[in-house]
């Protein structure tokens, strides 16, 4: 019964609220459009874009000792998780039979062990640290915290089903999974899909200013 | 006793008649004397009859089933002696594969591991010790720190500062420290539940959950377990490089012990870490590790290690978790409800000057002064600058 619920209509309505609701947010934020800039652009634009996307991928010299541990484990876990995603090989054999109609080839399972456990460990030391830090708690909402903890709950229902001999532990984390998507489009969470035209728009604005990136 | 009356007028039948009545008179004495010490020689000897009786009774009651099981071996004998022998042809195959004395490797197309022996007397040495010594002993462990820690704290309550806060904070752990403790404290627990899961889950779970909801649970655990497990390492190892500096023991911590650390009153001085505190430190450190190894033995089976080497390892990584779990009861405890104060040390990282003072006033002394700058001291944390503001704001 709470199979056939998971698998069948769980799973379509979270695959709408998950898409129609990413697409929900992209719209709204390009409905808004953007500013009129009287000034003559200093520089393009599009540099601008390019490189505020590049920079962003490591810190700044002046902060960076501050913020080593948050680098580390940021790389760690967001890497580590693309990987599990989309090359655990449970993963490739799902997106291939549900999604694409196609797949691919899936890491080892050695990898995947060992991504896993980067995985866990970097986000459970962001988070960790999210709350330790007096900056960055008094700065977190409610929620940041879910997303952080449905993540984690996510990950763990996925390692208690590694063996993949239980058909209950299985459809567990695909419950918690269909959840997920569903908290998705309306949480923090969306900095996955939003970090490039974030900074892209952020740069755009700077380059045309002449402002260094 | 017969005594003849005489009877007459006569002066030496009277005289007879006196001595006699004299002498009866003494007899009588005699007779009722007689029968006293009759008496008394009746008691002991009934009592010492009683006494022999009934230490036969409990010397040979005993032995009445020894008798009847050696009456019935006896019986047994005698019917094995008349039936004529006939040499059951697998008992020497039998012997060949349990080898009872040593382990002998056979030879097998199977190439792996063991795979020449069919029966491993090693196993079921390892088998008994889980069931017998590992499982009700780590269980008895694990009791006797919660009851006697339960019982410290109704005969005790919590130990309160014996100042009253000054209001002036020292920085205690920095953010590093603070997020590697943390980091271990999660691992950890999720370890020690999935881990006694494993351990006790038969004899807990089973009932509660039946049979296949068990199954389910285990394997759930086993995977989380054996999946987290390798990070313990990596947490084992950086809580030794971040707090090793000050856990060396000096000759304060001699006194501290003497003292049984202040816990039933008294002051006793303690550098930064006392020696409870260093204790804990390296039983975590070599038990970690010893857990740790022994899990990576048990967990990657891929090296060529035989049964052995896992029950070995098994037994290892089952005393020192027990071990651990146990310990950490006490920390926990006075890390938490024992202690006034202690807990925001790992929380914000800071300590009043009185808790400072009251249980680690040699560390105190090294930082007299330092109470007022701390706070944006903390080079390992981004928040340094403000952290000052930011922690006064948290703390309240």
């Amino acid at each position: 019964m709470f199979e056939q619920f998971v698998n069948g209509i769980f799973w379509n309505f979270a695959l709408i609220v998950f898409f129609a609701g990413i697409s929900w947010r992209i719209i709204a934020v390009l409905r808004r459009g953007k500013p009129k800039d009287l000034s003559v652009p200093r520089n393009s634009g599009i540099s601008g874009a390019i490189m505020a996307n590049i920079r962003g991928f490591y810190p700044r010299k002046e902060i960076a000792p501050r913020i080593r541990m948050q680098v580390i484990a940021g790389y760690m876990f967001h890497l580590c998780l693309f990987v599990l995603l989309f090359f655990a090989a449970p993963h490739v054999t799902f997106i291939a039979e549900y999604i694409t109609g196609f797949s691919w080839m899936p890491i080892p399972y050695w990898a995947f062990v060992v991504a896993s456990e980067i995985t866990f460990a970097g986000l459970v030391l962001l988070w960790i640290h999210r709350v330790l830090n007096p900056v960055t708690r008094l700065i977190s909402r409610r929620g940041d915290h879910i997303a952080s903890i449905l993540v984690f709950i996510v990950m763990l229902t996925g390692c208690m089903a590694l063996a993949q001999t239980s058909t209950e532990l299985r459809v567990f984390h695909r419950f918690t999974v269909e959840l997920l998507m569903i908290y998705f489009p309306f949480s923090a969470l969306m900095h996955a899909i939003m970090f490039v035209p974030s900074r892209a728009y952020t740069g755009a604005w700077f380059g045309r200013r002449g402002v260094k990136v | 006793m017969l005594i003849t009356r005489f009877t007459g007028d006569s002066d030496s039948q009277r005289f007879r008649l006196r001595v006699t009545i004299q002498h009866e008179d003494l007899l009588d004495g005699n007779i009722k004397m007689a029968r006293v010490n009759n008496k008394k020689s009746d008691r002991v000897r009934k009592t010492l009859f009683f006494c022999v009786l009934s230490l036969l009774i409990v010397v040979t009651v005993p032995l009445v089933p020894y008798a009847i099981d050696a009456q019935a071996v006896a019986e047994k004998q005698i019917k094995a002696d008349n039936v004529v022998a006939l040499p059951n042809p697998a008992i020497n195959l039998w012997n060949e594969v349990r080898q009872r004395n040593a382990i002998t490797e056979g030879s097998s197309q199977v190439k792996s591991v063991d795979s020449g022996i069919l029966i491993n007397k090693a196993g079921e040495d390892w088998r008994r010790f889980r069931m017998e010594i590992l499982v009700p002993y780590g269980a008895f462990s694990m009791a006797a720190v919660l009851l006697s820690l339960i019982a410290f704290f109704l005969l005790r309550g919590k130990m309160l500062l014996p100042e009253a806060r000054s209001g002036k904070r020292i920085l205690r752990f920095t953010l590093n420290q603070r997020t590697a403790h943390w980091f271990i404290v999660g691992l950890f627990w999720l370890l020690a539940i999935t881990g006694l899961i494993l351990l006790y889950g038969r004899i807990i779970l089973i009932p509660l959950l039946g049979a296949e909801g068990f199954s389910i649970t285990a394997t759930a655990c086993k995977d989380v377990h054996n999946l987290m497990g390798p990070l313990f390492l990596f947490a084992v190892l950086a809580m030794f490089l971040l707090f090793v500096k000050d856990n060396f023991f000096t000759g304060a911590d001699l006194k501290w012990l003497a003292k049984g650390g202040g816990m039933f009153g008294g002051h006793v001085s303690a550098g930064r870490f006392n020696a409870g505190e260093k204790i804990w430190f390296w039983l975590l450190i070599i038990f970690g590790l010893s857990l740790c190894i022994s899990g990576l033995i048990l967990v990657f089976s891929i090296f060529g290690q035989g049964r052995e080497v896992m029950a070995l390892s098994h037994m290892f990584h089952g005393i020192s978790a027990l071990l651990l779990i146990s310990v950490s009861f006490g920390h926990i405890y006075l890390g938490t409800v024992g202690m006034e104060g202690t807990l925001e040390s790992m929380t914000t990282g800071y300590v009043d000057e009185s808790w400072a003072k009251a249980h680690h006033d040699l560390w105190y002394e090294d930082m007299a002064g330092a109470s007022e700058t701390t706070e944006s001291a903390d080079k390992n944390s981004q928040a340094g600058i403000v952290a000052s503001g930011i922690a006064n704001t948290s703390h309240k």
